[in-house]
C-alpha cells in the first residue's frame, strides 16, 4: 500500500462515450471506446460503492452522453445509497420529462446541461445537430422539477463575443451555476485548435465581462471562468494534482488521472474489471507517475508555485514537447514556452475578425464524428 | 464583493443545491454541493442547522450566544462571515419579510 496516496474526492464515471453531437471541441478521446467494450451495470454499481469507500463525495456522470446508457437511472440510486452527491452532466438530448423524473426518484442531485451558444442557429452549427431548442426546453423542465442547474458553455473565438447574450440565457434559464471554460486545447481541440483561440483582447473583454456579473448575481448565480491557458503566466492546477482529488473511470472500465490522460504514450491504466478501485488508487503506475512532487524536473522542482499549480497539466506538456514529464509549457518559466507564444503570434498575423459563428462547422473543421 | 449584508430580520435557508451529510471518512458533517463540499466544525454545523428558514438572522445569533455562553456582539461576526461565505457559493437563501 502506498501510504502516500491522499484521498480521492470526486469521481468522472464516464459511462459511455457515445453522444449525439459532433463539437468540433470534444472533450472525448480521439479513440473511443466501443459500445460493446462498455462496462455493464453491475460493475459501475460496484465502482460507485469502491469511490464512495475511498472518500469520493462527488459523481460526474458523464460520456459521451450519460442518457445513452438506458440503466443511468439505476447508477444513480447506486450513488445516492453510497452517499455520494451527483451530477448529471449532459447535453440534454434524450432528457424528456419521464427520464427526469426518473432520475429525479433515483435521487440525482443535480443536474449539468451543455449550451454552445445563446443562438440556436450558431449553437447547432457547433453541436452538428438541431439541439439548441431541445436543449433550452430541457433546461426549464429541470429547474421545474427542482433539480440545481449548472449551464456549461464552452468558449471559443467564435462564441466568446456572445458573453453578455450567454449570461442572459443562464439568468433566463434561472440556472444556479453558469461555467465559462475557455476551451482546452486537446484531443479534437488541439486539432482546430488555430480555428478556436480567442485573440487577447477578446479574452480580455471576456475576463472584464464575466467578472463584473460575478459582483451583480452574488448570492444568485454562481459564475465559473477559466482563460484559455495559452494567455497565462502560470499554468492551471490541472485536477488539483495529479492522482490527487480525482479519479475518471472511461466507458471501458480503465482507471485514469483525468479524462484526457488516455492520450499520452506509454502510461498503462488499470481495469476496474480486474483490480478495485482502491488498489488502482494507491498503487497503479498510472496514478504514481506524476503524483506529489518527486517526479518534478526543473524549474517545477525548485518553484515556489509547485503546491500551488503542480507543474500543470501532464497532457498539456506531452501534447506540445512530447515529454509528459516536463513543466506544462503554459507556464512563462517554462523552456518550451516558446511553442505556445509562436503559436499564439502566428494567429496574430491572420484577419481572425472576419470569423463569425456562421464559419464553424465549414469544412475547415475537423469534427469528432463518433457517435 | 458582495452587495448588501445580510438584513438582521432576514430568515435564511440552505439552498436545496446542497445536502448536509456526515463524511464517511472522518465522521465530520460535510455539506455538499455542485462541485464543492464543505466539512464544517461544530460551529459550522450548529450555523447550517439553525439555517431552516424559520429564525431570522438576530434570532438566529441570540440562540448561538446563549448555546456558547458568548455575548452575542462576539459570536456576530462569525457567523456573518459563515454566512457570506456560503452566499457567495450560492448556498444560502435569503428570505425577506
Amino acid at each position: 500500500m502506498n501510504r502516500s496516496a491522499p484521498r480521492p474526492y470526486g469521481l468522472l464515471a464516464e459511462v459511455t462515450h457515445r453522444c449525439p453531437l459532433h463539437c468540433p471541441y470534444c472533450s472525448n478521446p480521439t479513440e473511443l471506446a466501443a459500445a460493446a467494450r462498455e462496462l455493464p451495470t453491475e460493475q459501475w454499481k460496484r465502482v460507485l460503492r469502491q469511490a464512495a469507500e475511498l472518500g469520493v463525495l462527488h459523481v460526474g456522470f458523464s460520456g459521451g452522453e450519460p442518457l445513452q446508457r438506458a440503466d443511468l437511472a439505476k447508477l444513480v440510486a447506486e450513488a445516492r445509497a453510497a452517499g455520494l452527491y451527483s451530477n448529471l452532466i449532459t447535453s440534454a438530448l434524450g432528457l424528456s420529462r419521464p427520464r427526469a423524473e426518473e432520475l429525479k426518484k433515483a435521487g440525482l442531485d443535480s443536474v449539468q446541461i451543455s449550451f454552445q451558444s445563446d443562438q440556436a442557429l450558431a449553437a447547432d452549427r457547433i453541436a452538428g445537430v438541431p439541439a439548441h431548442e431541445k436543449k433550452l426546453t430541457a433546461a426549464r423542465m429541470v429547474r421545474e422539477l427542482g433539480f440545481p442547474l449548472t449551464i456549461n458553455v464552452v468558449l471559443h473565438r467564435a462564441n466568446i463575443e456572445r458573453l453578455p447574450q450567454i449570461i442572459g440565457l443562464a439568468e433566463a434559464l434561472d440556472a444556479d451555476r453558469l461555467e465559462l471554460a475557455n476551451v482546452q486545447f486537446y484531443g479534437w481541440a488541439f486539432r482546430n485548435r488555430a480555428l478556436l483561440l480567442p485573440t487577447r483582447s477578446q479574452v480580455d473583454e471576456a475576463t472584464r465581462l464575466a467578472s463584473a456579473a460575478k459582483q451583480r448575481l452574488v448570492g444568485k448565480m454562481e459564475i465559473l471562468f477559466v482563460i484559455p491557458d495559452y494567455y497565462s503566466e502560470r499554468p492551471k492546477p490541472c485536477m488539483h494534482g495529479w492522482g490527487n482529488r480525482h479519479i475518471t473511470v472511461n466507458p471501458a472500465g480503465d482507471v485514469l488521472p483525468c479524462p484526457t490522460s488516455g492520450e499520452i504514450k506509454g502510461l498503462r491504466f488499470e481495469n476496474v474489471r480486474a483490480q478495485t478501485l482502491a488498489s488502482i488508487w494507491a498503487e497503479s503506475d498510472a496514478f504514481n507517475r506524476f503524483r506529489g512532487t518527486e517526479w518534478m524536473p526543473e524549474p517545477c522542482r525548485t518553484c515556489e508555485f509547485r503546491h500551488v499549480d503542480f507543474g500543470g497539466c501532464r497532457c498539456q506538456a506531452a501534447l506540445l514537447t512530447g515529454d509528459a514529464g516536463v513543466t506544462d509549457p503554459a507556464c512563462s518559466l517554462s523552456p518550451h514556452r516558446e511553442t505556445l507564444t509562436r503559436f499564439v503570434a502566428s494567429l496574430g498575423a491572420k484577419p481572425v475578425s472576419v470569423l463569425g459563428a456562421e464559419d464553424l462547422g465549414g469544412a475547415n473543421f475537423r469534427q469528432n464524428a463518433a457517435g | 464583493m458582495t452587495a448588501e449584508p445580510i438584513p438582521a430580520n432576514a430568515r435564511t435557508k440552505i439552498s436545496a443545491r446542497a445536502r448536509l451529510q456526515t463524511d464517511k471518512v472522518t465522521g465530520k458533517p460535510v455539506l455538499l454541493y455542485p462541485e464543492g463540499a464543505l466539512v464544517l466544525n461544530p460551529t459550522g454545523h450548529a450555523i447550517i442547522l439553525l439555517c431552516t428558514g424559520q429564525a431570522t438572522l438576530q434570532q438566529m445569533i441570540a440562540d448561538l450566544a446563549g448555546r456558547y455562553r458568548v455575548p452575542p456582539e462576539e459570536i456576530s461576526p462569525q457567523v456573518m462571515d459563515f454566512l457570506e461565505r456560503l452566499r457567495a457559493r450560492n448556498l444560502l437563501e435569503i428570505l425577506s419579510e
